[in-house]
């Protein structure tokens, strides 16, 4: 026994050894101050912020002006030719500048590498750009227009063949090639024109790329780091699922100039956790996503403040033209003047999401309240009516099949849907059956167009302009509406119409005309009842007091983030 | 070289003496049992990774749709499936998963920019270790200690409340317990940092070798990075650890009440012995037997358990690994991770009857 005790208390002392130092630097942090450890042996003064959780409501890493932010999104890919998720964009973003770039906080197009917004040849196939002086990546190479003509051609030889395909999205279907003309100057010709190309170029998909870590011939989603870019940051280390580091790029010579040493993006699996170590002080920004429910959780914490976005997702309804009984144009209707959104936002949600009434949300070019003018939902009388006209009444009413994925969209999804099924049904008119199917059966059945009458999705643009929100859901299928074939034959002539004025928007280049055809698309796509808009995700953003926006921008109570979601960490202080 | 090859290295090497030993110095039987337990292992493992691969395929689902979603066109979907191979006979993609197997190879995953699984392992296997093993410890010490006292003091109401505990705690979902966990020694407390491995900040100054965190701290000397490391480890591991404590305490208890029933005892007793050396010296030791039995069995719930463990405390194991990946049904991931699980769980449990000779030198094979 003797001898167990003495073990016992050898370990206990080299124990006390190892550990006595940075305990008693505990005691002396409690304030949440986090500073850089050394890495030398026997030094025991560095300490961590989760080790002593901040509850006084500063930031997590004061003390080395590092800012740590909270997500429960992943990294799936950091190759631009290769990314089409929101945080991998997020991260490209910030450690690339493109040749145009979005106003912090606003739906507003700027320059980012070029000295001016594009030159567009008359017949709209030309955009040329001249690229500021002095470019380098964080490495020190330097960016010419011939190394990111390159770059941007490799997004057209091996982009549609890499994993998540932006490239099939986003450049092959409008972009023919993109040359240099001399060291500065850049030039993309079109396939045809296009007008929210200089949206496009916004986009993550046309950011340089570093020539020796993205080669022409492969795709690469995981370079190893540090992963050097034109922008404001670089990534000096990544790690799946626990965090990303990013640290300021020394050649930057833009605007965005970072405001801290360094930014942490740190991983949940859980929102729940997130919310959690918002309010613990371990992380200095909760951010997408937390849910309507935590949020509100969070808005009476003390030490925290919610800035809430009109940029998130929306959802709406398909709405099968070829199957019936959707293809009858009268339940189509019915169905859009029974349906209740502001009980959905306020019942399922609590008013933490906002009813829609148009496919284009606000603050896009042309926005209407299509929906809204049109049905004055709800409306039961009004739906009675139109199923009337198709010979439909109490005795006979509509069999209606909805179809939903119970656990991609979250758990609110089967509320909502449920109440739909109320709302519904509360005409007497209509039968509905419910009908949850696992996600990607579910997805591939109702895009195909083949199988589902009617379901939910939802929709996050890829790039911030009022065609992404329509031209999907009319051509070539219309993602299972079927308002157009496959090939894009459309249905009717009132389909035809759509399309036409879809295709005339498109290549209109005058801002105000552009408008107006927008709002009479969005009439005429609410008369036929494409697909059934019903509410958008407001999205939310949870910094502890101490972090702060820029004033230089607009929004600072969101960190300048804007409808477009784009989040620029440089506008990020630490008061 | 990979964490995970050195962790095999730091765990296979020792395993390996200490079997070649055993293999050597042992008996027949054991040397016969060994061997059969080894030829065992590998149709067993051949028809779980089997019935995985064929089970993933019969399930509604599927790999390609379910990363792109609705905005994947039907030429992208097709393009893709057959970069992935998925357009394949399910016989030649059933052919090169075996191969994949018995090269220790696993492919690439589907989903998540198809990285070589190997490397996600190498990322991810460490995390658990670093979980479930110290939570294996606390259980059993909890389970001990506390099975010990029920029994010495049975009927009394220290036995009752331990009783009780062990079936309360068993009963408890293991995301409320760490949940319940965050809130009252993270927030409230402020005594444990609520998720995560590291620091953020301290993580960033940590050279990774194993990946196990608190041993590369130790192996670079980086000390605030330990202790970083260690308070992290600590509401994850008292979580793991607090649930599976109950059936090794309800086991103890059984155990060290029916060895004080025996003749032996009875003798010790009788020779003046004192009531704790008893029981702690000489009933506990033939007790514990079958509760090292019962450690083997339960690595199978503790791998289950850190699942829910590791997507409470957003620890980037296994366990959050499978979850991310049977929802996106990544057939190759998936098959690869249930397959590791399960060689895991054949060679501790192979590991746990060889230990079981050595502590009951009546056990025969």
């Amino acid at each position: 026994m003797k001898r167990w005790i003495s073990v016992v208390a050898v370990l206990v002392l080299v124990l006390a050894a190892c550990t006595g130092g940075t305990t008693e630097d505990t005691t002396a942090t409690t304030a949440g101050d986090t500073t850089v450890p050394e890495t030398t042996e026997g030094d025991t003064t560095s300490t961590t912020a989760a080790e002593t959780p901040d509850t006084t409501g500063a930031p997590a890493g004061e003390a080395d002006g590092t800012i740590i932010i909270g997500t429960t999104d992943t990294i799936a890919s950091l190759d631009p030719a290769d990314a089409y998720a929101i945080h991998d964009w997020e991260l490209l973003k910030n450690i690339n500048e493109g040749l145009l770039r979005w106003t912090p906080g606003e739906l507003e197009l700027t320059t980012g590498l070029a000295t001016d917004m594009p030159e567009v040849s008359e017949d709209g196939l030309v955009y040329t750009l001249t690229m500021r002086e002095g470019v380098q990546f964080s490495d020190g190479t330097e960016l010419t227009a011939e190394v990111y003509a390159e770059q941007l051609n490799r997004l057209l030889t091996i982009g549609p063949d890499c994993p998540n395909g932006v490239a099939n999205a986003l450049a092959t279907p409008f972009l023919e090639s993109v040359e240099a003309v001399d060291s500065s100057t850049i030039q993309f010709t079109l396939s045809r024109p296009v007008a929210y190309f200089p949206q496009l170029l916004a986009t993550a998909a046309y950011l340089p790329a570093h020539p020796d870590t993205f080669p022409a011939e492969e795709c690469v989603t995981f370079p190893e780091a540090p992963v050097h870019g034109t922008g404001p940051w670089y990534i000096t280390e990544y790690t799946q699922g626990e965090q990303t580091v990013l640290e300021p790029n020394p050649n930057y010579n833009g605007e965005l100039t970072p405001q801290v040493d360094r930014i942490i993006i740190r991983y949940f699996s859980d929102p729940q956790t997130m919310a959690l170590a918002v309010q613990n002080g371990d992380i200095d920004i909760a951010w997408r996503i937390l849910g309507p429910e935590l949020v509100g959780e969070l808005e009476g914490a003390e030490g925290l403040s919610v800035g809430a976005i009109d940029g998130g997702s929306i959802r709406y309804l398909i709405l099968n033209y070829a199957i019936e009984p959707m293809d009858d144009i009268n339940v189509r209707k019915a169905v859009a003047a029974a349906i209740d959104r502001d009980e959905i936002v306020d019942v399922v949600y609590g008013g933490q999401v906002e009813p829609l009434y148009s496919m284009v949300p606000p603050g896009f070019i042309g926005e209407t309240q299509a929906f809204d003018d049109m049905y004055q939902s709800p409306d039961l009388d009004a739906a009675r009516a139109f199923l009337a006209e198709s010979g439909y009444d109490e005795n006979n009413p509509v069999e209606l099949e909805l179809w939903y994925p119970p656990e991609h969209y979250g758990a609110s999804t089967a509320d909502w849907m449920q109440l739909i099924e109320q709302q519904l049904e509360a005409t007497g008119v209509i039968d509905v059956t419910l009908q949850p199917q696992e996600w990607s059966t579910y997805v591939t059945a109702l895009t195909g167009g083949e199988a589902y009458a009617g379901g939910v999705l939802g929709w996050f643009f890829d790039f911030p302009d009022s065609s992404n929100y329509l031209e999907p859901f009319v051509f070539n299928g219309g993602l299972g509406t079927m308002v157009t074939s496959p090939e894009g034959e459309p249905i009717n002539d009132q389909a035809a119409q759509l399309v036409d004025l879809l295709n005339e928007a498109s290549v209109e280049l005058d801002e105000d005309a552009r408008a107006g055809l927008y709002e009479e698309i969005q009439e005429l796509y609410a008369d036929l009842v494409v697909t059934l808009p019903i509410l958008f995700e407001v999205e939310h953003v949870v910094p502890r007091d101490g972090v702060s926006g820029s004033d230089q921008f607009a929004s600072p109570e969101t960190l300048n983030i804007g409808p477009n979601l784009e989040f620029y960490y440089s506008v990020l202080s630490e008061n | 070289m990979s964490p995970l090859a050195i962790i095999f290295l730091i765990i296979g090497i020792p395993a390996l003496i200490g079997l070649a030993y055993i293999f050597v110095r042992g008996s027949a039987g054991l040397r016969r049992y060994i061997l059969t337990r080894i030829g065992l292992l590998i149709p067993m493992v051949f028809i779980l990774a089997s019935l995985v691969f064929f089970v993933m395929r019969v399930l509604p689902g599927d790999p390609v749709r379910s990363s792109l979603g609705p905005k994947g066109s039907a030429e992208t979907v097709a393009r893709m499936r057959e970069q992935l191979g998925l357009d394949d006979p399910l016989i030649v993609q059933y052919g090169n998963f075996l191969v994949d197997i018995v090269t220790l190879d696993f492919g690439n995953s589907l989903t998540g920019g198809r990285r070589p699984i190997v490397d996600e392992m190498s990322e991810r296997f460490p995390a658990t270790l670093e979980l479930v093993i110290p939570a294996a410890a606390f259980a059993l010490a909890i389970g001990i200690i506390g099975g010990t006292l029920a029994a010495a003091r049975r009927k009394r109401p220290l036995d009752y409340a331990l009783r009780l505990y062990s079936v309360a705690i068993y009963s408890i979902p293991v995301f409320w317990l760490g949940l319940m966990g965050q809130l009252v020694f993270g927030v409230r407390l402020g005594w444990t940092p609520i998720a995560g491995r590291i620091d953020p900040v301290i993580g960033t100054t940590l050279e990774r070798t194993t990946n196990i965190l608190w041993l590369d701290a130790i192996i670079s000397g980086n000390w605030p990075a330990l202790w970083s490391s260690l308070s992290h480890l600590v509401l994850p591991v008292v979580t793991l650890g607090l649930i599976l404590s109950g059936v090794f305490l309800r086991l103890t208890r059984v155990n060290v009440i029916e060895t004080l029933q025996m003749d032996y005892i009875g003798a010790a007793r009788a020779r003046g012995i004192r009531e704790r050396i008893v029981i702690g010296g000489h009933a506990l030791k033939n007790a514990i037997i079958p509760v090292i039995t019962l450690l083997g069995l339960q690595v199978a719930i503790l791998l289950a358990g850190a699942v829910l463990t590791e997507t409470v405390f957003s620890w980037p194991g296994m366990g959050q690994y499978l979850v991310q990946r049977i929802s996106s049904r990544d057939y190759t991931a998936v098959q690869s991770v249930i397959t590791m699980f399960a060689m895991l769980v054949a060679l501790i449990s192979l590991a746990v009857d060889i230990i079981y000779s050595l502590v009951d030198p009546r056990v025969r094979y």
